[in-house]
């Protein structure tokens, strides 16, 4: 009795929980191709055009293109610090370890608004670094600690004993740092790249206090969400998120491949 | 260790070099763009302001006055109940579809959680207008609703209002509570389960008393995560919730970005931070007595 009540209620439920999380997104891409200037049902006739007029608004590309460039940047930096400090925590005993995770872990429970202002603050001292150059530090504030975390905790399932057997053999750090550790932990690295990257893309807030005159792709979201919202903002969009949904769904698979591998190995 | 008996001297000092050259670059930005920036933050929440000029001083003023203006504490208020709604809703929508996930769903596991997740890394921007779209007065609800004939005025609560931030909320932070209550449920054993039942406890009982509390550290966790997400949320309230009752996260960008009041501001974010640390701390308790439990 009990597998016939759950054998369907549970797939239900969570058939409605799946619906939930991706009618926005369906919501979006739908309205990208509505020919109505303003959108809403009944959808009368489909078109492209939205789109070719996203892609040719050329203050809306700028966005996108800004938001790219700092993205990259930020996602690489923040990839370079996080890869050794999490190799180093997961692998090499050492004291105050869990303070030093406390302030990797502060960034990400920081209030995105708090963590804002208080770069504001900062960067009063600094004022010639607003704009570009301080969206990127916040980025990878933000991203460096979330990178760390995910690799730290990819590598506490790596197993120690193929670094000490190449140590063993003769091989020292680097050798085995180049041979056994990096094509072990690669695939790991190049999935938090691409989070990073996505986390990066995506973030308003703190971006926003950081701008000055810099439009990111959010920002310029943002700024027409207040007003009279185009159906080009809703194509543009569209597009975006299908990338991001492939970044991230390839990213994860990656990593859960990874995990799945390192478990039966 | 053949490698340390060839060149004991390099690898030694090797040792020591190689973990503080990894650590110190993170430590030092992290330093530098996070606890730099917190901390003075904490002290200017000590100044005052005079004709919208910083005077550096030493005064609790600041928090004084925030706690005698009422238009405060009722968002702070609205803050702290809008986070709890959202968080027990997210564990009532997270919890049946982890245990699927976890128990049920077999060789579709591993595609049914990245499906559970990938929505989380779209721009948060984007997902909130998505719910624009779908929650105004002749957004996607009220105009199929009403074409259904169930209701003839459209429902005008729905957007711009307590409610269609929490709709926005529930939907940011779903996925986070799905993860760990993903790992919590995948950890039991189906044969404690199946120790339960050959005990002759009943499905209910069970739940109660074996598959909840092993799962607690999950609920916890997310619970955590989704409290302290939900209590400090800027871009959702912003362009969900109307502007008529603000969150206390709207309160502080105002202070900083429209009344140019940083050291009243720099107290405000203080006070939001305190809660943020408090309830982390409290539950480091909680978190470690549950994860003791099990591992008993």
């Amino acid at each position: 009795m009990r597998r016939g009540l759950f054998g369907w209620a549970l797939p239900a439920y969570s058939a409605l929980v799946y619906i939930f999380l991706y009618l926005p997104i369906a919501v979006i891409v739908l309205f990208a191709f509505d020919a109505k200037a303003i959108p809403g049902l009944p959808l009368q006739s489909l078109t492209m055009a939205w789109f070719k007029s996203s892609l040719s608004d050329s203050r809306l590309v700028g966005s996108l293109l800004t938001s790219l460039r700092l993205a990259v940047i930020a996602a690489i930096l923040s990839t370079a610090l996080a890869m050794p400090a999490a190799m180093v925590l997961a692998w090499r005993p050492m004291r105050m370890k869990s303070l030093v995770l406390c302030l990797v872990l502060g960034p990400v429970v920081l209030p995105q608004l708090v963590l804002g202002l208080a770069l504001t603050i900062l960067l009063r001292a600094a004022p010639d670094l607003i704009g570009q150059p301080a969206i990127v530090l916040a980025h990878t504030t933000m991203t460096s600690s979330y990178a760390t975390l995910m690799l730290y905790s990819q590598f506490l399932g790596f197993r120690r004993s193929y670094i000490e057997a190449a140590m063993n053999l003769g091989a020292d750090e680097f050798v085995t740092f180049r041979q056994i550790v990096l094509p072990l932990i690669w695939p790991a690295v190049v999935a938090v790249l691409l989070l990073a990257f996505t986390d990066a893309f995506g973030e308003f807030v703190v971006a926003w206090f950081m701008a000055g005159f810099t439009e990111t792709l959010p920002i310029a979201l943002w700024t027409s969400l207040r007003q009279f919202v185009s159906p080009k903002i809703y194509a543009l969009s569209a597009l975006v998120i299908l990338v991001t949904l492939a970044l991230s769904v390839s990213a994860q698979i990656w990593i859960l491949g990874q995990t799945r591998r390192e478990n039966q190995a | 260790m053949s490698g340390l008996r060839k060149a004991p001297h390099s690898n030694r000092r090797l040792t020591v070099l190689l973990p503080a050259a990894g650590l110190l670059p993170l430590l030092l930005w992290q330093l530098i763009f996070f606890l730099l920036p917190v901390g003075l933050m904490l002290g200017l929440s000590f100044w005052r302001t005079e004709k919208y000029r910083l005077i550096p001083s030493f005064t609790f003023d600041n928090y004084v006055t925030i706690f005698a203006r009422p238009a405060i504490w009722r968002s702070l208020l609205l803050s702290v109940e809008t986070a709890i709604f959202v968080t027990v809703a997210c564990a009532i929508l997270a919890y049946p579809l982890a245990y699927l996930i976890a128990k049920k769903a077999g060789r579709w596991r591993g595609l049914l959680l990245v499906a559970v997740i990938a929505p989380f890394w779209i721009s948060i921007v984007m997902r909130v207008g998505a719910w624009r779209l779908l929650l105004g007065e002749h957004g996607l609800i009220n105009q199929s609703l009403m074409a259904l004939g169930l209701i003839h005025q459209p429902f005008s609560f729905l957007l711009y209002s307590p409610v269609s931030t929490i709709i926005g909320l529930v939907y940011a932070y779903l996925p986070l509570y799905v993860l760990p209550l993903y790992a919590a449920i995948r950890n039991i054993h189906d044969s404690w389960v199946q120790a339960a039942m050959d005990l002759n406890a009943g499905p209910v009982r069970t739940f109660v008393e074996v598959i909840l509390p092993l799962s607690a550290p999950g609920l916890i966790v997310g619970a955590v995560f989704c409290f302290v997400f939900g209590l400090g949320e800027f871009v959702t309230p912003a362009l969900l919730g109307g502007g008529k009752q603000l969150m206390f996260s709207q309160v502080i960008q105002d202070e900083f970005q429209r009344r140019l009041d940083w050291p009243s501001g720099a107290a405000m974010s203080v006070i939001l931070l305190a809660l943020v640390l408090a309830t982390l701390a409290l539950s480091m308790k909680w978190i470690r007595r549950a994860s003791g439990e099990t591992e008993s």
